[in-house]
């Protein structure tokens, strides 16, 4: 059992019942992963993969590479970068949202601003 | 609505459907040479990078901030394509159809006529049917590439057709289809004859080392001897063959209550770098060295599509090759002619086929 391994697995199956590119094998090879290792990620007898083999599966299911990473127990590079430049704020932010509900959190979409041309 | 995915533009009108979402992003390439021939489509080599203006307030020119939008930069003399991908629909088997209008310096890049805030007749293009824009449409099956040039030294089509330098940049303006014509258009299937499909790729993959080499750009001194803004404009390069297709459907199924918009301002290379504090890409590789490495060119054809003709404004729009010589300033440095005919990789239109369920 392995959040990561589960997740994984949930969203391979999904894709799956749509297309016969979802198989085990088929993942793993575009992947650049052994079907083997696949199963073991997803069965969770195995630790999660390096943030490569993260990335990897993340391109092929479609998956947001941040929420994989989480999942992982990693941080993303990129989450990093972002903290690392307001550091006090985005400690607090995230304490702040900690305990909330998942639906009191809402998305924060940030649109491109039209002006006048 | 209107999102920046880092480097893509992510329209999306939840109020129509759910599932109308387009996305544009703005594709690196190199520049096909400018001379008598036609040239097959040049690769994609990358994406360039996007940042809203709001984020460089200081920094950015004052008209940047009134037009809102995004910024991207390039160097002078490189070339860009614009890349359209609607999502997939699979219980519908189809792509959410939009018009898409397309400008530069607020000229239409369909029609060469000034911008005008409305859709009007053939002067956009309609998706998914154009997987990709790469110029001006100058005939039924060619364009002359967008190439990016100072704005105000005269070498814009802006500055061609309207004698002015006032805009600058890419404008685009989205339409999504009306919903009950979608759904009676695009009824949704039983899932078991629901199939996925691939959609349209054209290059990437193959960027092998020294597919990025540094060669393309004029001097930055030259440039600033002649006193020339930080901000490009679009011009035409050498021709191609691509067909910008008719829309299938009819003017009045595009909801054009609901359009979105954005400015797409181009920075100069080196005053991205002073406006971002970020380096720009390095320039791609000439289309010699491309074409001498057995790297794949692309031709597209849909044989269901009718094209557009290209209009007498666009087909009498000189290119900036012909209006350096004609001003003694050479504009494009390593236009060598070059022949890719026996690297060309043929993508057949996708979207006929995804209708009527062939795969």
């Amino acid at each position: 059992m392995s959040k990561f391994g589960d997740h994984i697995r949930a969203r391979r199956t999904a894709l799956g019942a749509e297309s016969p590119q979802y198989g085990l094998r088929k993942v793993a090879s575009r992947a650049g992963i052994s079907p083997t290792y696949l199963s073991h990620l997803e069965s969770g007898k195995t630790k999660p993969p390096s943030e490569e083999v993260i990335e990897a599966l993340a391109r092929e299911l479609g998956e947001n590479l941040d929420v994989l990473m989480a999942l992982a127990g990693k941080i993303s590079p990129r989450l990093v970068e972002i903290i690392s430049k307001r550091p006090e704020l985005f400690a607090s932010v995230i304490e702040q949202f900690a305990d909330l509900a998942d639906h009191a959190i809402v998305r924060v979409v940030r649109e491109v601003r039209d002006g006048e041309w | 609505m209107l999102e920046l995915n880092g480097d893509t533009l992510k329209f999306t009108f939840p109020e129509i459907h759910p599932d109308a979402e387009l996305t544009i992003t703005f594709v690196r390439t190199l520049r096909i040479p400018d001379d008598d021939k036609t040239y097959p489509l040049p690769p994609g080599l990358g994406t360039f990078p996007l940042q809203h203006v709001d984020d460089h307030r200081e920094r950015v020119p004052a008209k940047w901030l009134d037009h809102g939008g995004v910024m991207l930069p390039m160097y002078q003399a490189e070339a860009l394509w614009i890349k359209f991908s609607s999502k997939n629909i699979p219980k519908r088997r189809t792509r959410y159809p939009f018009a898409v209008k397309i400008g530069t310096g607020k000229i239409s890049a369909i029609t060469g006529d000034e911008w005008v805030k409305v859709m009007t007749e053939d002067d956009y293009c309609v998706v998914p049917e154009q997987p990709w824009i790469d110029g001006y449409a100058v005939d039924d099956d060619q364009v002359r590439q967008f190439v990016a040039a100072p704005l105000g030294a005269g070498f814009t089509a802006e500055e061609q057709l309207t004698g002015k330098a006032d805009h600058g940049g890419i404008q685009i303006e989205v339409y999504p289809m009306d919903f009950l014509t979608f759904d009676k258009k695009f009824p949704k299937i039983k899932p078991r004859e629901v199939k996925t499909s691939g959609g349209v790729t054209r290059g990437g993959g193959f960027a092998a080392p020294g597919v990025y080499a540094s060669t393309l750009c004029l001097s930055d001194s030259m440039e600033n001897e002649r006193g020339v803004s930080a901000e490009m404009g679009i011009g035409a390069g050498g021709k191609m063959k691509q067909e910008i297709f008719k829309d299938p459907h009819g003017m009045e199924v595009w909801q054009r209550s609901q359009r979105a918009r954005c400015f797409v301002h181009l920075a100069n290379s080196m005053a991205w770098e002073a406006i971002t504090q970020k380096k720009a890409p390095t320039t791609p590789v000439t289309a010699s060295v491309y074409t001498r490495q057995g790297y794949p060119w692309f031709d597209y054809y849909d044989e269901s599509q009718e094209a557009l003709g290209g209009t007498d404004k666009l087909k009498g729009l000189k290119s900036i090759m012909e209006l350096g010589f004609q001003k003694g300033m050479p504009m494009l440095p390593e236009n060598e002619s070059v022949d890719p005919s026996d690297q060309v990789f043929v993508i057949k239109g996708t979207v006929g086929e995804v209708r009527v369920g062939a795969w």
